[in-house]
């Protein structure tokens, strides 16, 4: 089966998801209640949370371990490579973001960055334009949409996959079809069609292994470990977007 | 997402030498003193984890502005809640806050915190940056949000990798809150238990 038809699948199934399971709203004589609603921006919560309980019974049983286990068995120094590999393999893509969002001077550092990287960096395994001043930073289609305007859409999490957005998951789908390399290779059938898969399995892996301290110390430190994960993702989303300046906190200063 | 945990440790106390000439009401100094008893008499002292636990406790009451932080993090919860309410809330939060942290004391390794810069923000306040600096020199930027008061400088918040702690707990909580007060009540007195069970002996 082809990895295109395969997401299409998965893409069916969630959007059909999308339009049962939508959240109420506070009614205006409970302020604090609507307030917090709009705040979190999660209108699909009921549908997200029974998606995110599945995830969670998955995680447990099958992909928790798999990944402790990479990260115990694997040396560190190889993970970090692996990491990095897959840094330099995004790098094309966020070239184009840097484009589309108007910052010529950040594209010719991630065109630099690739460069050296695949070069002098054996591949793309070691960091050297890191170590030269430019560190790794990465663009995608959703935070380009963020630039030009586009409004988050409702929180989503999908099972396997954790959290997004609608603008993001969009961006996501755009990316995977239409801008990387990796896809316009595989559209040509006398190509290869496992490069396209290692490539899923090397995403998943470097970012399931790259988050799963932070994610196991979040759920311990939270009461509500659905609604602190989809804080800090959104959170962490709009700090890219602002790339890297600190959250505002309007209210932290009125009167209450 | 990245460590948010391991860091948000570590962020609190390490510190920077090279920024003790600076004068007492400049935000990066007190982010470095804070920073600085920290590793000294809580980190690297060597105390018992009940003594450590307590040292913290008032360090953190010293430098921070538990209420401010409590009414931020209940949002506009906070107006409907009774002043009893909310010292409860300020008493089980500042348990949470305590506990989480101070169950990973033990995992302190070297860490180093680098202050790099200073920005105001909210009128007299200031942004400060910095970044936890590991041995193998990996770093995740921490920046801590400050304000004046009348005895000085106090934080608000500690952003870590872009992911702010009073921001993260008041939409955890704002979402319990849904359920009611004495909901958030209940789970966060659970919480306190389940974090007190996990601290080193």
């Amino acid at each position: 089966m082809k990895i295109g038809s395969t997401l299409r699948v998965v893409g069916v199934i969630v959007f059909a998801g999308l339009v049962s399971g939508c959240a109420h709203v506070p009614p205006a004589s409970d302020p604090a209640g609507r307030a917090a609603f709009l705040e979190n921006n999660d209108r699909l919560e009921p549908m997200n949370r029974v998606m995110f309980k599945i995830d969670q019974a998955a995680d447990k049983a099958i992909i928790h371990p798999v990944i402790s286990t990479y990260h115990h068995v694997v040396p560190d120094r190889a993970r970090k490579g692996l990491l990095t590999f897959k840094h330099n393999i995004s790098e094309p893509v966020t070239f184009v973001h840097n484009i589309l969002q108007g910052s010529p001077g950040a594209a010719g550092r991630t065109f630099a960055r690739f460069v050296m990287n695949s070069t002098i960096g054996f591949f793309g395994f070691f960091d050297v334009a890191e170590k030269a001043g430019m560190p790794f930073r990465s663009e995608d289609f959703g935070q380009t949409l963020a630039v030009w305007g586009v409004g988050e859409g409702s929180y989503v999490y999908v099972p396997f996959l954790g959290p997004t957005t609608i603008r993001d998951g969009i961006g996501l789908g755009i990316d995977s079809f239409f801008v990387d390399p990796i896809a316009w290779y595989s559209y040509n059938p006398h190509n290869a069609q496992w490069v396209q898969w290692a490539e899923l399995g090397l995403i998943y892996v470097t970012e399931k292994d790259d988050n799963m301290e932070a994610l196991d110390e979040l759920r311990k430190s939270s009461i509500d470990y659905y609604a602190a994960l989809r804080s800090a993702f959104r959170q962490i989303r709009a700090s890219e977007i602002r790339n890297g300046a600190p959250p505002p906190m309007e209210d932290l200063d009125a009167p209450q | 997402m990245n460590r948010r945990s391991a860091t948000f440790l570590f962020a609190a106390a390490v510190f920077a030498p090279s920024f003790a000439w600076a004068a007492e009401t400049d935000p990066t100094q007190f982010v470095a003193d804070f920073a600085q008893k920290g590793i000294v008499d809580i980190l690297a002292a060597k105390v018992p984890q009940a003594e450590r636990t307590q040292r913290f406790r008032t360090m953190f009451k010293e430098y921070f502005d538990l209420p401010a932080i409590g009414k931020f993090v209940l949002g506009r919860y906070s107006r409907n809640v009774t002043p009893e309410d909310q010292s409860k809330f300020d008493s089980l939060f500042e348990d949470v806050v305590v506990y989480t942290w101070a169950r990973r004391f033990g995992e302190y390794n070297g860490q180093s915190l680098k202050v790099s810069s200073s920005t105001p923000d909210g009128g007299d306040g200031a942004i400060v940056k910095s970044s936890v600096v590991d041995k193998g020199g990996d770093n995740i930027a921490v920046d801590f949000r400050l304000r004046k008061r009348a005895e000085g400088y106090k934080a608000v918040d500690v952003i870590i990798a872009g992911v702010s702690m009073a921001i993260t707990y008041r939409q955890e909580y704002t979402t319990v809150l849904a359920q009611g007060f004495p909901a958030l009540v209940v789970q966060l007195q659970k919480q306190v238990d389940d974090l007190k069970k996990q601290q080193p002996t």
